[in-house]
């Protein structure tokens, strides 16, 4: 059976806790900016906690909601590039081939969910700080284009180990860096080809909505609403 | 011989033939064997404990082969060795099963940072001024060893003092009977942020001297008064587990979480309701929700009575409390306090939770106090179990959490060193407290220290209190260490977890208890008979081996089979017996009978400084990134946007649009903040989740010493508070300090880095500069 990874965030579980972020960085090798690099936007943040503030003191609200790439179906970051660097994989993913990529930043201005990052120099890392890095993951030179894989690297190591074992890959074998992190696990990840998949049942929830759905671009992630606790009941 | 001997021993003399080789040490290449079970580019997972905050979380640590520099033998060189690739939870440790923190993945960057102490070292200028010369551990020990046998033959041991941060692990234990059969004063356990009050108040209300255990996930109804027990508080990741359970884990039943505070904290952003109440004022607002329930007789007749009836006027009903007199304590409408005890009491299961900022006032005890009523009376006269519950013991001893309030004990040792009287300190050992960065500055921690003739550390980094040390004996970082952590909340089952050494050590450091042990050694007397043990993992193990009769997670046959079994789970934990959940109903009455205390009248916080010129109280808070600021070196977690502001690498305060406004103050805008102790400057973020009358900053940056990525970063809030102390237990009253703030500058001189995040097509995104 054939895959196509996806995503569920529930916003109702979701603390902003930022365990997801810091795990990302840890897993893909994402290199720190520093201050004055961070300062030009130049920090990289694979998945980011974004907030929503409504309303004034007595009675502000504020709504956080984890963006990742959406890895879309229709994905505006895949058409504009020149040199097939932003790529859509047979089993849907919105990947990057960091050796096709010659930095013409066309998908980072094309994709409306600004998950995409430039590499505006090649990273370094203070030894022994270069011991943390994940060998199972490249890390990106000065002048491409780098985003979130949805751990890739987890993906291929499973379905390899599951292939030389002559089996189908179980649901929730393996999962992404931000989703094992979450303690309150707001992000599941699976495999939205298989119906009885956890990450299936609750893209079908009632609660489910497209970030920025409207525009056409089919994401593969799945956000779930908060509950309204005055609405009583909320399955 | 076998093969794999030959082997050994071939590849160990061409090593020596290397070596003899080369004259210059730092070209020398040495090729150790690899790990035998290490395979090139496969990974292997060992158990581990996360040690960077009290939670005392399992992890398991992806170890894999690869190729580091290393010193040996004092020679540098390049080996191919186990090494820590990633930090995750373990999934069979019953406090976080299988989930970790934002601060506990950065573990890792304790382990690789480029600015620990790699060796021994010696200060050679004057104190603090950070230069040091490197020794040989064995000129060091023989240093450290002479000046104890000195206190010893002048029959001054009491004169030698130690200063730590609080521990959760055998070490405490360790460190504990090493003083006592020394005969040097208790240790000092030192952190701004300490937990004294809740426990105090819990001692007092439940029997329980500890922090508590909510059990969320069977939760209908959750009140926080302060506490931020989804982001830093108490055991975060193990509460976000039953958060998620509680919202969206049981299909048709979602609980309502209602969040008393006056500064919306992570925590807070995730409620159904917020309520903003009066600083200091949060016990009122409790027992005016308690007045509504025993008055509308909503509660079964003596629910609560225990812990109820530490509180003056409970049993008539807390006449003081009626709702419109609470409005005016507490700025909080008498229609909501009405609406939230007719709710609470119509839920299945209802739970009120204490911590935080409304501990930390002068009348921290009784706003515990009177939220552990609360709690009682809504939470234990229900006939289910009670969502609060307490951890039961597992290894008895120094481990478990101090009752002693820190504060009072840093503020003693201060004191007599700065009294000039005989007795005062003559020799202090450190450990990981940094209090030059952390205390209040009223406690002249840096003066005191100047008059103790010599100080040695233990830490691995040079803070702001150890480049005052004269010595530096680093330890192994945390994943290079045994490790053993004593929870003392966060799950039912007893929890004591363990682990070897998950990889083996970078540098020239050595584990801080062999360092003792072996001083223990070489002092003899009581002291080795206090110590027997030449290792800290033979320690452990003599403290671990009891509880195979507990049963629990390990079924050993012999005492060998329990202390591998512990080492390969990552610790032992009891079973989850219903004996065991001894919450709030099943109090624990022996303890409750020794700590009678007569009933607590409500008192006012107070306040250093006038509201005339000090019109704003100051709120430092506990930082997601950097928790009291002893994580401010980690590079990930300086890069870490704050969840409320998208700020990174910077330290800002939090001021309300309308104040903004009032005072000239723009986004961006730097901000001078001004107490009766000092003042400190800060790039202004305009939030509407804060009292008009209140800033707020995190803690955690403006260390002067700190590693690269911390030193000279931002300001630290705590270098302003008064210091004053909850009125029972002495404990840091971080949150009772006024102050007064003015627009110092532009943006231009103010440094706020925010992360560009944002999507366009977001409108409600707020605007940034």
């Amino acid at each position: 059976m054939s895959h196509k990874w996806g995503m569920v965030v529930d916003l109702d579980r979701c603390t902003g806790c930022e365990a997801c972020v810091v795990a990302c960085h840890a897993e893909n090798n994402i290199p720190t900016a520093g201050e004055d690099q961070a300062a030009r936007g130049r920090a990289k943040h694979w998945i980011r906690v974004e907030r929503y503030w409504e309303g004034d003191f007595p009675n502000p609200k504020i709504r956080f909601q984890p963006v990742l790439c959406q890895q879309c179906d229709e994905a505006p970051c895949e058409p504009v590039c020149p040199t097939y660097a932003s790529y859509h994989t047979p089993e849907g993913l919105n990947s990057q081939v960091y050796n096709r990529c010659i930095g013409t930043r066309f998908c980072a201005n094309a994709c409306p969910y600004n998950v995409r990052f430039f590499n505006y120099y090649n990273p370094t890392w203070d030894m022994p700080l270069q011991l943390q890095l994940n060998p199972d993951v490249s890390v990106r030179s000065v002048g491409i284009m780098e985003k979130c894989t949805f751990c890739v690297q987890r993906i291929k190591a499973a379905e390899i180990q599951a292939e030389a074992e002559k089996r189908e890959l179980k649901d929730g074998e393996f999962t992404t860096a931000c989703a094992q992190s979450c303690a309150s696990k707001a992000l599941v990840f699976g495999d939205l080809n298989d119906p009885n998949s956890e990450v299936s049942r609750l893209s079908s929830s009632n609660r489910g909505t497209k970030l920025l759905g409207e525009l056409g671009t089919k994401p593969n992630v799945t956000y779930l609403e908060r509950g309204n606790w005055q609405d009583g009941k909320n399955g | 011989m076998e093969r794999r001997d030959f082997i050994k021993i071939s590849a160990l003399s061409g090593v020596m033939a290397t070596l003899e080789a080369c004259r210059a040490p730092e070209k020398q290449l040495i090729r150790f064997i690899p790990e035998e079970e290490l395979v090139p580019g496969i990974a292997t997972w060992k158990p581990s404990v996360c040690t960077l905050c009290s939670a005392g979380c399992g992890l398991q640590v992806r170890v894999m082969q690869g190729e580091a520099e290393v010193v040996r033998r004092g020679q540098q060189g390049v080996i191919k060795m186990g090494l820590a690739k990633k930090l995750e939870g373990n999934p069979q440790h019953p406090v976080n099963k299988g989930k970790l923190c934002a601060r506990g993945h950065a573990g890792l960057q304790v382990l690789y940072h480029p600015d620990r102490i790699t060796q021994p070292i010696k200060r050679t200028g004057a104190r603090g001024s950070g230069e040091f010369q490197e020794i040989t551990w064995d000129d060091a020990l023989k240093e450290v060893a002479g000046h104890l046998s000195m206190l010893q033959s002048s029959k001054s041991t009491e004169m030698l003092a130690f200063l730590g941060r609080p521990l959760h692990s055998q070490r405490r234990e360790l460190i504990a009977r090493f003083l006592k059969s020394y005969g040097a004063r208790p240790a000092v356990w030192y952190q701004p942020f300490d937990e004294a009050v809740l426990r105090q108040a819990n001692l007092l209300s439940f029997g329980h001297a500890a922090l508590p255990t909510f059990d969320l996930a069977r939760a209908d109804y959750l009140i926080s008064f302060g506490s931020d027990f989804l982001g830093t508080w108490n055991s975060p990741v193990a509460q976000s587990l039953g958060y998620g359970e509680m919202r969206q884990g049981r299909p048709g039943r979602r609980a309502k979480f209602v969040q008393v505070e006056s500064r919306m904290s992570q925590t807070g952003a995730n409620t159904d309701e917020w309520i903003a109440c009066r600083p200091g004022m949060e016990g009122a607002l409790a027992l005016g929700i308690a007045h509504v329930i025993l008055s509308e007789k909503r509660a079964p007749q003596g629910a609560g009575s225990h812990a109820g009836s530490l509180i003056v006027g409970w049993s008539a009903g807390l006449p003081d409390f009626a709702p419109e007199a609470v409005e005016k304590q507490t700025g909080v409408p008498a229609a909501v306090i009405k609406r939230l005890a007719h709710e609470i009491t119509q839920s299945g299961s209802a739970a009120a939770m204490i911590g935080g900022a409304p501990l930390a006032h002068t009348n921290g005890l009784f706003n515990a106090l009177a939220v552990n009523a609360l709690e009682s009376l809504v939470d234990s006269a229900r006939d289910a179990e009670p969502i609060l519950g307490f951890m039961p013991e597992s290894l008895p001893g120094e481990a478990t959490g101090s009752m002693q309030a820190s504060l009072a004990s840093l503020n003693a040792l201060a004191q007599s060193a700065l009294s000039g009287q005989p007795h005062t300190p003559q020799m202090l050992l450190l450990y990981e407290a940094d209090p030059i960065f952390s205390a209040p500055p009223a406690l002249r921690i840096r003066e005191a220290l100047g008059k103790i003739p010599y100080i040695v550390s233990f830490g691995n980094f040079i803070d702001d209190t150890s480049a005052q040390a004269d010595l530096i004996l680093p330890d192994h970082a945390p994943l290079e260490s045994w490790l053993d952590s004593m929870p003392e909340s966060g799950s039912l089952q007893a929890v004591a977890s363990l682990a070897p050494p998950a990889v083996l050590p970078l540098h020239d450091t050595r584990s801080m208890p062999d360092v003792l042990l072996g001083l223990a050694h070489q002092l003899g007397g009581e002291v080795v008979k206090a110590l027997p043990w030449t290792t800290y993992d033979a320690m452990l193990r003599a403290a671990f081996v009891p509880l195979r009769s507990r049963g629990g997670s390990i079924n050993a046959q012999t005492d060998d089979d329990f202390w591998d079994a512990a080492q390969t789970q990552g610790g032992w934990w009891s079973s989850l017996s219903p004996a065991h959940s001894t919450g709030s109903k099943a109090v624990a009455s022996s303890s409750l009978a020794a700590a009678k205390h007569a009933p607590v009248a409500m008192t006012a916080p107070e306040f250093a400084g006038a509201s005339g010129d000090y019109p704003f109280y100051f709120l430092p808070y506990v930082s997601q990134a950097f928790g009291d600021g002893s994580l401010a070196h980690l590079p990930w977690l300086q890069e870490l946007p704050d969840v409320l502001t998208s700020a990174m690498w910077s330290s800002w305060v939090e001021i309300n649009p309308k104040t903004g406004e009032r005072l000239g103050i723009q986004p961006g805008d730097l901000v001078e903040i001004t107490s009766q102790q000092g003042s400190v400057r800060a790039p202004a973020v305009l939030s509407p989740g804060i009292a008009p009358d209140m800033v707020a900053m995190p803690a955690g940056q403006g260390h002067e010493n700190f590693g690269r990525y911390a030193s000279g970063r931002g300001t630290n809030p705590l270098s302003i508070l008064a210091p004053l102390a909850d009125r029972e237990t002495g404990s840091l009253a971080w949150a009772a300090t006024r102050v007064k703030i003015t627009r110092a500058g532009g943006p231009e001189q103010a440094k706020l880095v925010l992360f560009a995040g944002g999507m366009s097509g977001f409108p409600h995104e707020e605007q940034r500069r």
